[in-house]
């Protein structure tokens, strides 16, 4: 009993420690230009390339703007606050504060799961304001929202890890993987209609199960059936921070 | 119980053997220096003991804690203040501090009247809600230094805490440094400023080549180098006086000109005065002041790390 005790104050403590890297990034890198940039005006112009004239219903184009809108934007903060912090010295800071490895993971990802989130509602209001769309059901956006967000954030925290002090040598290496999941994800050619030799890599794509399951909120029609994007989106989460933390260790010594 | 053990820690980066098995203890409360030339292995040896790098080979313990395989409650002892002031610019000092406390499990009621009480100790409480990119280094060393000091630690690791600081800043870490010894916290110090390190340690390691080449108190360091001794010797200024002239004179092995003084290296300091004596009569300049001195922590240094400083900037001699 004592033990368990122990454990969940010890599980709060880092819990409270991964908040206070979350609250840290939000004061000092939301507002900045280059997180604007690729967070949110970046997504926008992409999807107004590929999407704007084309005759798809906003049921369909909706969900996808907002499954690109959260790739980007949970995807960038830490890509550019990590390399910036290691060149200022802050980031040993977090390396030898008495917290698990885990727990700087974590926090770190939080601030652009939480970013993502506040993203994700100018597609999503504006989709209610200049189209007729309507939600069918709010579980799967909630959840698809949640989900997408921390997977893609814990993403951007994994491709951080790679010791530089350039913002821009992390943020080369995530767009050529970010730009084609947008073409393998059934954002804007729907699954049915990618090649079979896309279609396995379709299933490699948290993307996918993303934008899916928040597809369901809108169409109500999913290529899965949304427990399997749920717990594809988890596995996901699992495999980035596991992966985070191991590169973390290993660039560390 | 010791603060630190530190038992034959080897680190190994490629080809490179930053560390090679590296032993010392720190007792508690004691203030201990750890000095040597840059890429001896000082940052190495911080990193390990911190728990930011696991060693190759060999262990250290904080407070009997393994610092690899017990690394959260060992950090929990400690407090850090890294060599550069790495403070967050686009964050107030107040929020810097707020900061670190939480990273350190500092409960809000302790953290805020502990917060106030640093910052008015290091002269930046009435700064405390400026964003500090408009601090000087000073300040921001300052700060750095007060959030090394949130939790209350039992050991503080101080890496160059006073390079390159203005007057004020200096003399306020200086005297914190020694309060806190006061106090009973251990306090490893790594530092260029031989000097300091001989005024504010207890005990100094010397570090050269990842090998420990020396540990002991400052004196008794000095005392294994009695050989080195030297005498430093000024002249009238407007009598020319050259090194050349004056490494002829019997027993002089070495001359360093330092200020308007000349500083004479012997092993037999009264055979040279009677030496200068002579030269001062035979070439009709008048001798202003002589004074013999003991081997410096310096010397000490020098000998050890086999610099040699005579050149313009610091070369190692192999």
């Amino acid at each position: 009993m004592t033990d368990l005790a122990e454990h969940c104050g010890q599980f709060c403590t880092e819990l409270n420690a991964a908040w206070a890297i979350a609250k840290k990034d939000i004061l000092i890198y939301y507002l900045k230009p280059n997180i604007i940039v690729s967070g949110l005006l970046f997504p926008l112009f992409m999807f107004l390339a590929f999407a704007v004239g084309r005759p798809a219903a906003p049921s369909v184009m909706i969900p996808g703007l907002i499954a690109i809108t959260i790739l980007f934007s949970a995807s960038s903060i830490e890509p550019v606050s990590i390399p910036i912090e290691r060149r200022m010295k802050t980031f040993d800071r977090l390396l030898s504060a008495p917290i698990s490895l885990h727990t700087v993971v974590l926090g770190e990802s939080l601030s652009g799961f939480l970013y993502s989130l506040g993203i994700a509602f100018v597609p999503l209001i504006a989709g209610f304001i200049l189209f007729p769309t309507q939600i069918i059901g709010i579980a799967p956006l909630v959840v698809g929202l949640l989900l997408t967000s921390f997977c893609f954030a814990t993403m951007g925290t994994l491709f951080a890890a790679y010791p530089t002090e350039s913002p821009g040598d992390i943020m080369s290496m995530l767009n050529l993987v970010r730009l084609p999941l947008i073409f393998v994800s059934g954002v804007f050619i729907p699954l049915e209609q990618i090649p079979p030799i896309g279609q396995f890599v379709t299933f490699l794509s948290p993307l996918t199960y993303g934008n899916d399951l928040i597809s369901a909120a809108f169409a109500g029609n999913t290529h899965f059936n949304p427990l399997i994007d749920i717990l594809m989106l988890c596995i996901f989460i699992l495999i980035f921070q596991f992966v985070a933390n191991h590169l973390y260790k290993k660039f560390n010594e | 119980m010791y603060a630190i053990e530190a038992l034959s820690l080897s680190k190994r980066f490629g080809d490179i053997q930053a560390l090679s098995h590296v032993d010392f203890s720190v007792t508690e409360g004691e203030t201990f220096g750890f000095l040597g030339p840059n890429g001896a292995g000082k940052t190495t040896t911080i990193r390990i003991l911190t728990g930011i790098t696991t060693p190759t080979e060999g262990t250290a313990r904080i407070f009997g804690r393994d610092i690899v395989r017990d690394t959260i409650a060992a950090r929990r002892q400690m407090g850090i203040v890294h060599e550069t002031s790495n403070i967050y610019t686009d964050l107030s000092a107040w929020q810097n501090l707020m900061f670190t406390a939480e990273l350190y499990h500092v409960s809000r009621k302790d953290r805020e009247k502990r917060g106030t009480e640093l910052l008015e100790l290091f002269g930046l409480f009435e700064r405390r809600h400026d964003k500090t990119n408009g601090f000087s280094k000073g300040m921001k060393r300052r700060l750095t230094l007060a959030m090394g000091l949130i939790n209350h630690p039992r050991l503080l690791f101080l890496d160059e805490p006073t390079s390159g600081l203005d007057v004020q800043s200096n003399l306020i870490i200086r005297d914190v440094i020694r309060e806190l010894n006061e106090t009973g916290v251990t306090v490893f110090l790594t530092t260029h400023n031989i000097e300091e390190a001989n005024l504010a340690c207890d005990r100094v390691a010397i570090i050269n080549r990842g090998q420990i080449a020396a540990i002991d108190s400052p004196e008794r360091l000095k005392h294994t180098i009695q050989s080195v001794q030297s005498i430093d010797v000024a002249f009238d200024p407007v009598s020319p006086v050259r090194i050349e002239d004056l490494l002829q004179v019997p027993h002089v092995s070495e001359v360093r000109k330092n200020g308007d003084k000349f500083r004479l290296i012997t092993e037999d300091p009264p055979g040279v005065i009677d030496g200068i004596m002579d030269y001062a009569s035979t070439h009709h300049v008048r001798v202003i002041s002589v004074n013999t001195l003991g081997p410096s922590l310096e010397d000490v240094f020098i000998r050890l790390t086999g610099l040699d400083i005579r050149t313009k900037g610091v070369k190692t001699v192999d």
